[in-house]
C-alpha cells in the first residue's frame, strides 16, 4: 500500500543509522529505523573515542545537555611505545581542548547510542511524520526485498515493509550487504581485527587522581609494541570514562590465526598478558572489571570495503561499508559512521525531491563521500595504514626507543656517553640505520 | 589486579533469553570439517567467548550459548565450516551490553 510506504528504511540503530535518522527527521521525511537490539547501543562495542566535531552538527550544543551521552572529552593524549618492561610516550595535554565543541569524546556505546536515539525520537515528534516515522527495536531484518533488481523494502519474519530507499547501517558483520551482492559472502580475515576490551570501574576520586582528570576532562592512551600484543599485529588502548576505564587490544585476525597456535595462547590470554604488563598493571590496580566484550573491527585497509556503496534503492553507511581509519594519529570509525550516515540521508532527501531512487541517483552518495574527509582520508592515508602494520614499526621501533631511553635517562655516576652514541647502540641492537631511514621516508610520505 | 578466568569474564555478560532452556542457534559449525581437513583449528584460540573448545583427543566442539556476537570466527575460519547469523531477538541467544 502506497500510504504505508516509507521514504527510507534504515537497518541498524548504531551511530551511522541514528545519524541518518536524525538527518531525515529534521528534513521531514517518513522513515523506519529497525534495530535488532533491545535498544540502540545494546549490541554495540567500541574502544572508544568519537573524534571530531560532527556530533555538534547533528545535536547542536550537545554539551549543554546535562545528560549528554558521552563520558568525558579528550584533553590529554598519549601514544606509548613499549618493550617488555618500559613505556616511552608521546604525551600531549592542553587546555586548548577544554572549549566545546570538543575535539574528541570518550563514549560507552550502550549509553551513547541510546541517548542519540532519544534525540531521534525528539526530532520525529517535531516532524510532519510524528505519527508515521518510527524507531523499532528487537527486530531482526532477515532479507532485503527486491523487485526488478531494485531494492523496495525489507523483510523481518513474516512482515514486509516497503520504502523508496534502504540505508544499510548494519555494522561490520554486514550480512545484508553480502546478501545483495555488494560484498562477497566470505570476507577473508586479512584486513579485519578483533577488538577485545574490559570496562574497569574505579572509585571516581581514585580515577581522577590517577589519570589527572578534572571535571569532564579525559585521557586517551594508545600502546604499540610486540610486548603489548604478544607479537600479534595490532595495539592497545586505554580511555577514561566517567567512573571507569575502557582498556583493551585490537588484534589482527589473520595474524592471530597464524601466531596464537605457536604460543598456545588464546585471545583472552593475550589480554591478560597486556593487563599484567609492568607499565599497565599499576594503572589498573584496585579496579573492578564490570564488563568484558569483543567485536570485529575493520583495520582501515580499503581492500576490505564493499565493491560499491550503493545500488538501485540502497546505500551502505558506517562500518557496514568498512569505513574506519587507523592512521597512527587516531582510530577513527564512529566519526566516519556519523558522517556517512548524514551523507546517506542527504542523498535520500535529494532523491525524494527528484523522485528518483535509481542507482544513478544513489550514486550521489558515493560522490559526496569521496568529497568528504571520510573517503579523502581513506584514500590518502593507506600508506599510514600499511606502515602501522610494518614489522619495523610494530616491533623494532618500540624496543629501540625504550632501550635508548633506558640509557639516556639512567644516571650511572660514570662519564656520560654522547647521546648520538647511545642512539647508535640502540639502533644496532634492534634495527639498522637503513631500516629506520626507510621507515622515516614511508612515514613522511604516509602522513 | 587479579586476572579473571574466561568463565568469570563471561559471567559479567548479560545474555538474552537466559531463562529459556532451548534457544535457537545463530551460528552453525560443521565440526566435521574442523576435525578432518582443518590444520589450524584456530577458532579454539581466537574466539573471545571460548565457544570453540578442544577435547583431549584434539577434537573441536562448538556451543553458541556463550557467544557475544563479535563475528571473529566467521572471518578466522577459512575452511567454510562456520555459518554465521545474527541471533533471533525472541528465541535466540546473544547479548545486551551494559556499557559496550
Amino acid at each position: 500500500m502506497e500510504e504505508d510506504k516509507f521514504d527510507c528504511i534504515i537497518v541498524g540503530g548504531g551511530i551511522a543509522g541514528l545519524s541518518a535518522a536524525l538527518t531525515l527527521a529534521k528534513a521531514n521525511k517518513k522513515f523506519l529505523l529497525i534495530e535488532r537490539g533491545e535498544f540502540s547501543g545494546a549490541k554495540n562495542v567500541s574502544g572508544g573515542v568519537l573524534w571530531g566535531t560532527d556530533l555538534n552538527r547533528l545535536v547542536p550544543n550537545y554539551w549543554e545537555d546535562e545528560n549528554a551521552g558521552f563520558e568525558r572529552f579528550i584533553k590529554h593524549r598519549k601514544l606509548t611505545f613499549a618493550d617488555h618492561e618500559s613505556g616511552f610516550s608521546l604525551d600531549f595535554k592542553s587546555a586548548h581542548y577544554e572549549t566545546p565543541p570538543y575535539a574528541g569524546l570518550v563514549v560507552l556505546r550502550s549509553k551513547f547510542d541510546n541517548w542519540l536515539a532519544g534525540k531521534v525520537e525528539e526530532a520525529i515528534a517535531e516532524s510532519d511524520f510524528a505519527e508515521d516515522s518510527l524507531v523499532a527495536t528487537n527486530i531482526l531484518v532477515e532479507e532485503i526485498v527486491k523487485e526488478n533488481g531494485k531494492v523496495i523494502g525489507i523483510r523481518a519474519g513474516e512482515d514486509v515493509f516497503h520504502a523508496d530507499s534502504v540505508i544499510l547501517a548494519e555494522g561490520v558483520n554486514n550480512l545484508l550487504t553480502r546478501q545483495i551482492g555488494l560484498q562477497d559472502d566470505y570476507v577473508p580475515a586479512d584486513y579485519l581485527a578483533t577488538g577485545i576490551k574490559e570496562v574497569i570501574r574505579f572509585d571516581q576520586k581514585v580515577l581522577e587522581d590517577r589519570f589527572q582528570l578534572d571535571g569532564l576532562s579525559g585521557m586517551s592512551n594508545e600502546f604499540v609494541g610486540a610486548s603489548i600484543t604478544s607479537g600479534i599485529e595490532g595495539g592497545g588502548f586505554l580511555y577514561t570514562n566517567k567512573e571507569s576505564i575502557s582498556i583493551g587490544l585490537v588484534l589482527g585476525i589473520k595474524d592471530m590465526r597464524e601466531k596464537l597456535k605457536k604460543s598456545g595462547k588464546s585471545i583472552y590470554d593475550v589480554l591478560n598478558d597486556f593487563k599484567a604488563h609492568p607499565i599497565i598493571k599499576d594503572m589498573i590496580k584496585g579496579g573492578e572489571v564490570v564488563e568484558y566484550s569483543a567485536h570485529v573491527v575493520s583495520m582501515g585497509d580499503k581492500r576490505v570495503m564493499p565493491k560499491e556503496l550503493y545500488a538501485d534503492g540502497v546505500l551502505i553507511a558506517g562500518e557496514a561499508a568498512n569505513l574506519l581509519m587507523n592512521s597512527g594519529k587516531a582510530i577513527q570509525g564512529m566519526d566516519y559512521a556519523m558522517h556517512s550516515g548524514i551523507l546517506a540521508a542527504e542523498t535520500v532527501i535529494e532523491a525524494k525531491e527528484k523522485g528518483d531512487f535509481s542507482a544513478s541517483s544513489m550514486k550521489n552518495y558515493r560522490t559526496k563521500l569521496e568529497n568528504s574527509y571520510v573517503m579523502k582520508d581513506m584514500n590518502n592515508l593507506q600508506g599510514a595504514v600499511h606502515l602501522l602494520h610494518d614489522k619495523t614499526l610494530m616491533n623494532d621501533v618500540p624496543n629501540l626507543v625504550c632501550d635508548f631511553a633506558k640509557d639516556f635517562f639512567t644516571i650511572k655516576n660514570e662519564p656520560m656517553q654522547p647521546t648520538r652514541k647511545i642512539f647508535g647502540k640502540a639502533v644496532a641492537k634492534h634495527s639498522s640505520w637503513l631500516d629506520l631511514i626507510k621507515i622515516g621516508i614511508k612515514g613522511a610520505k604516509a602522513l | 589486579m587479579k586476572q579473571l578466568t574466561i568463565s568469570e569474564r563471561l559471567g559479567l555478560v548479560r545474555y538474552r533469553n537466559q531463562s529459556k532452556t532451548k534457544a535457537k542457534a545463530h551460528i552453525e559449525v560443521e565440526t566435521d570439517i574442523c576435525n578432518t581437513t582443518c590444520q589450524h583449528k584456530c577458532t579454539t584460540l581466537v574466539c573471545p567467548a571460548n565457544c570453540y573448545t578442544l577435547d583431549e583427543m584434539q577434537q573441536v566442539h562448538f556451543q553458541f550459548e556463550d557467544c557475544i556476537e563479535c563475528g571473529t570466527c566467521m572471518y578466522a575460519c577459512d575452511q567454510g565450516a562456520v555459518k554465521w547469523n545474527y541471533p533471533d531477538p525472541e528465541i535466540g541467544r546473544g547479548i545486551d551490553w551494559n556499557f559496550g
